[in-house]
C-alpha cells in the first residue's frame, strides 16, 4: 500500500547536518494497525510526516498504491491529504473557532458535498466516538479526551484509506488514551482501516499488529505481533 | 461543484465563523478604524468641495447672475442698454435683466479715505438677479429712486477697531450716517448710508450700491449704457441654453455663463483642490492598507499553526488565504457602514451649524458618487492588504506552520 525505498531526511538547522531518517525501506499493508516505536529522537515522527505527506524526503522514494509521491505537485499532495489520508495529532489539533460539528464537517465541506451531506456525515461518525451530546460546543470547552475523539472523527469521516496518528495520546490519561486505542481497535478490526500510529509507550505494543521499531534513523527491527 | 466555488464557500464558511467567534475588541477596532478612515476619505473633500460650491454659489448670486452680458471687445460699456434690456427680458428663459455702471469714486468717513468703485443699479431689477437685497444686516435696501443714499457691504463698512477688519475700510459705518464719495468726473456727494449688507461674498461685501437715479444725477443726463447686465435665469433654465438664445438673437455683446466667467482660473481652482483630495485619499487609503495589514498579519501569525493545520489535513492553501480576504472583505463592509452613520450624522450636524469660515457658512458636500467611489477603493484596498499577509503565511511548509 506506502511502500518506502531508501528514504533519508536531513535537517539543516544551522550548519551542522542532523540526519533524521538513514535509508528506511519498508511497507504499510493494507489494514495494518502499525505502530511506529523508538526512543526520543529515533525518527518515528519524521517517518510519520513523510508517509502523510507533510513534509519532503531529502532522498529515496516513496509509493502509494504503486504511484511514485514525488510526481505530485503540491495540489495533488494537498487533495490526496485530504482524500485518502487522516490525521491525529497529540494536541488534537483542532479548529478553536470551530464548533465540534463543524470541526468535523470541514474536510467533507472541502470536498463539496451539500451542506446537508456534510452535517449527516459528521453526526454519524460523531455518534460513532460517542459525542452525539456535544455537536455545538467549542473545542476549549471538551476535555482532553473528547477533543481526541472530535480530532478522531474528522481524521475518519472522509474514509480514508490510511490514517496517521503521532502520539494520539501524548496528552491524555490512562482511562482517556485507553478509550482511544480501544477506538482505533474498533476501526481497525471492524472496518480494516489502516493505521500508521507512532507511540512510545510500551503498554500500546498490545494494540499494534505490527510493531517497526526505530533508533537513529534507521529500522531497528520490523516486528508482525499477529501471533501474539 | 466547481472547485473554485467549493473553496470560496469553505473559505467563507471559515471566515465568518472565524469573526464571529474571534475577538470582539479587535473586530470593533478594525472596525472603527475603517469606518473612521472611510469618514476621513470623504470629509475633507466634502469640505472642500463645499467651499467651491459656496465659490461658484456667491459668483452667481452676488456677481455674474447666471449669465452676464459685457461690452464688445475693445468697448468699455455697452451702449443702447434699453433696447438690449427689453431683447433680453423678451428672452426665452430669462427670469430678469439687471444692469450695473461701475463708476470710480473715493469714499470718505470720519478720516478714513476708501478708493473703489460704485456700482449704480436700478432695485427693482436687481432683487430678482441678485440676493443682496436679502444680505442687509443693518438698515434698508435701496428703493426705486432713491437718491441720496447710498448702500454698502460689509467689508467696505469695517470696524471702529480697523484691527478687526481684514481689509482697508471706512472704520465703523453704520446705517444712518453720511459718507462722501468723490466721483471720478470730479462730483462730490454727501450719501446717506440707507444700509449696509453682509453676503459673506469676499468680493461682494467689497461693493456700494447706488440707483440708477443717482448716478444720472451724478452723470447730469439720461444714462443708456451699462458696464454689465446680470441675468437671471428661469429656474431649471440652463444657462448655457439662455446663452445660446441670447446669441441667437443677434445681441453683440459678450455674453458669458457663470461657468465661462469662472474660466480657467476657477478651472486651476478645482484642479488645485482635486489635488489635495486625491492626497488626502491616498494618505487615507495608506493609513487602511498599514491598520489592515497589520491586523490580519497579527490574526495570521497568532493563527499559524492553525493554518498548518489546516493544511495537513487537506485544506487547499487559497482557501486559507480567501477565508482571511473575506474577513478583511465582511470588516471593511461593517466599516463602510459604520463611516457612512458617520458621515450622515456629520452631514445632519453641519446642515445645522455650518463651518464659520471668511467667505461664507461651508456646509461639507458628497454625493453618492462619491461615496461609492470612495467605498470601492476602500474596499479594494483592503482586499488587497489582507490577502498579503495571508497569502504569505499560507504558503508556509506545513511543519514549519504547524510548529507555530
Amino acid at each position: 500500500m506506502i511502500r518506502t525505498t531508501n528514504l533519508t531526511k536531513t535537517y539543516y538547522p544551522g550548519v551542522v547536518e542532523v540526519p533524521a531518517l538513514r535509508g528506511i525501506s519498508f511497507e504499510v499493508r493494507r489494514g495494518d494497525f502499525l505502530g511506529l516505536m523508538g526512543p526520543s529522537g529515533s525518527g518515528k515522527s519524521t517517518l510519520l510526516h513523510l508517509l502523510g505527506l507533510l513534509d519532503f524526503p531529502t532522498s529515496g522514494t516513496i509509493e502509494i498504491n504503486s504511484h511514485d509521491v514525488a510526481d505530485m505537485d503540491d495540489d495533488e499532495r494537498t487533495d490526496y491529504r485530504l482524500r485518502k489520508m487522516g490525521y491525529i495529532f497529540q494536541d488534537y489539533a483542532l479548529v478553536a473557532e470551530l464548533t465540534v460539528l463543524e470541526n468535523v464537517m470541514l474536510t467533507v465541506m472541502a470536498q463539496g458535498k451539500t451542506e446537508d451531506e456534510c452535517r449527516e456525515a459528521s453526526r454519524e461518525v460523531l455518534s460513532t466516538v460517542g459525542l452525539s451530546h456535544r455537536l455545538g460546543h467549542l473545542p476549549r470547552e471538551l476535555s482532553g479526551g473528547e477533543q481526541q475523539r472530535v480530532a478522531i472523527a474528522r481524521s475518519m469521516v472522509n474514509r480514508p484509506i490510511i490514517l496517521f496518528a503521532d502520539e494520539p495520546c501524548a496528552n491524555l490519561d490512562t482511562v482517556n488514551s485507553k478509550a482511544v486505542l480501544d477506538q482505533f481497535h474498533t476501526l481497525n478490526e471492524e472496518f480494516g482501516q489502516t493505521i500508521v500510529m507512532v507511540s512510545h509507550e510500551e503498554w500500546h505494543k498490545d494494540y499494534f499488529h505490527r510493531i517497526v521499531y526505530l533508533k537513529d534513523g534507521q529500522i531497528d527491527r520490523d516486528e508482525d505481533r499477529r501471533g501474539h | 461543484m466547481n472547485e473554485t466555488v467549493i473553496r470560496l464557500k469553505l473559505s467563507f464558511f471559515l471566515g465568518l465563523r472565524s469573526l464571529r467567534r474571534g475577538s470582539i475588541g479587535s473586530l470593533v477596532m478594525t472596525v472603527v478604524i475603517i469606518g473612521m478612515v472611510f469618514t476621513n476619505m470623504i470629509f475633507l473633500p466634502s469640505v472642500i468641495t463645499g467651499a467651491i460650491n459656496l465659490f461658484v454659489e456667491q459668483t452667481i448670486e452676488y456677481q455674474s447672475g447666471d449669465v452676464l452680458i459685457q461690452p464688445k471687445e475693445d468697448v468699455e460699456v455697452i451702449s443702447d442698454l434699453e433696447d438690449l434690456l427689453a431683447r433680453v427680458n423678451r428672452a426665452p428663459g430669462v427670469l430678469r435683466a439687471a444692469p450695473h455702471n461701475n463708476i470710480g469714486g473715493v469714499m470718505k468717513f470720519k478720516g478714513s479715505r476708501l478708493a473703489g468703485s460704485v456700482i449704480a443699479i436700478r432695485p427693482r431689477d436687481e432683487v430678482l438677479v441678485t440676493g443682496v437685497s436679502g444680505k442687509i444686516r443693518d438698515g434698508e435696501y435701496l428703493g426705486e429712486g432713491d437718491t441720496g443714499v447710498i448702500i454698502i457691504g460689509n467689508y467696505v463698512a469695517g470696524h471702529k477697531d480697523k484691527s478687526e477688519d481684514l481689509m482697508p475700510s471706512l472704520g465703523g459705518v453704520r446705517a444712518g450716517d453720511s459718507i462722501d464719495v468723490e466721483f471720478t468726473n470730479g462730483v462730490v456727494r454727501t450719501y446717506r448710508v440707507k444700509g449696509v449688507f453682509e453676503t459673506k461674498s469676499y468680493m461682494a461685501d467689497q461693493s456700494v450700491f447706488i440707483t440708477w437715479e443717482e448716478l444720472e444725477s451724478i452723470r447730469g443726463q439720461k444714462v443708456d449704457e451699462a458696464t454689465e447686465v446680470l441675468v437671471r435665469t428661469v429656474p431649471g433654465e440652463d444657462a448655457e441654453e439662455v446663452k445660446l438664445s441670447l446669441t441667437g438673437m443677434g445681441i453683440q455683446e459678450q455674453i458669458k455663463t457663470w461657468h465661462d466667467l469662472l474660466g480657467k482660473a476657477f478651472a486651476q481652482v478645482v484642479q488645485s483642490y482635486g489635488v489635495i483630495n486625491s492626497i488626502s485619499t491616498i494618505v487615507s487609503i495608506v493609513i487602511a492598507i498599514v491598520v489592515i495589514f497589520i491586523v490580519i498579519m497579527i490574526k495570521t501569525l497568532n493563527n499559524r499553526r492553525q493554518i498548518g493545520i489546516l493544511k495537513a489535513i487537506g485544506i487547499h492553501r487559497t482557501t486559507i488565504t480567501y477565508s482571511y480576504v473575506f474577513q478583511v472583505i465582511l470588516l471593511a463592509i461593517m466599516g463602510i457602514f459604520f463611516g457612512m452613520l458617520i458621515l450622515f450624522a456629520m452631514d445632519r450636524y453641519f446642515a445645522v451649524y455650518p463651518i464659520r469660515f471668511p467667505d461664507g457658512d461651508i456646509r461639507p458636500a458628497f454625493t453618492l458618487a462619491d461615496i461609492v467611489t470612495n467605498a470601492i477603493l476602500l474596499f479594494v484596498s483592503s482586499a488587497i492588504a489582507g490577502f498579503i499577509p495571508a497569502w504569505l503565511i499560507a504558503r508556509e511548509e506545513i511543519l514549519t506552520a504547524m510548529r507555530g
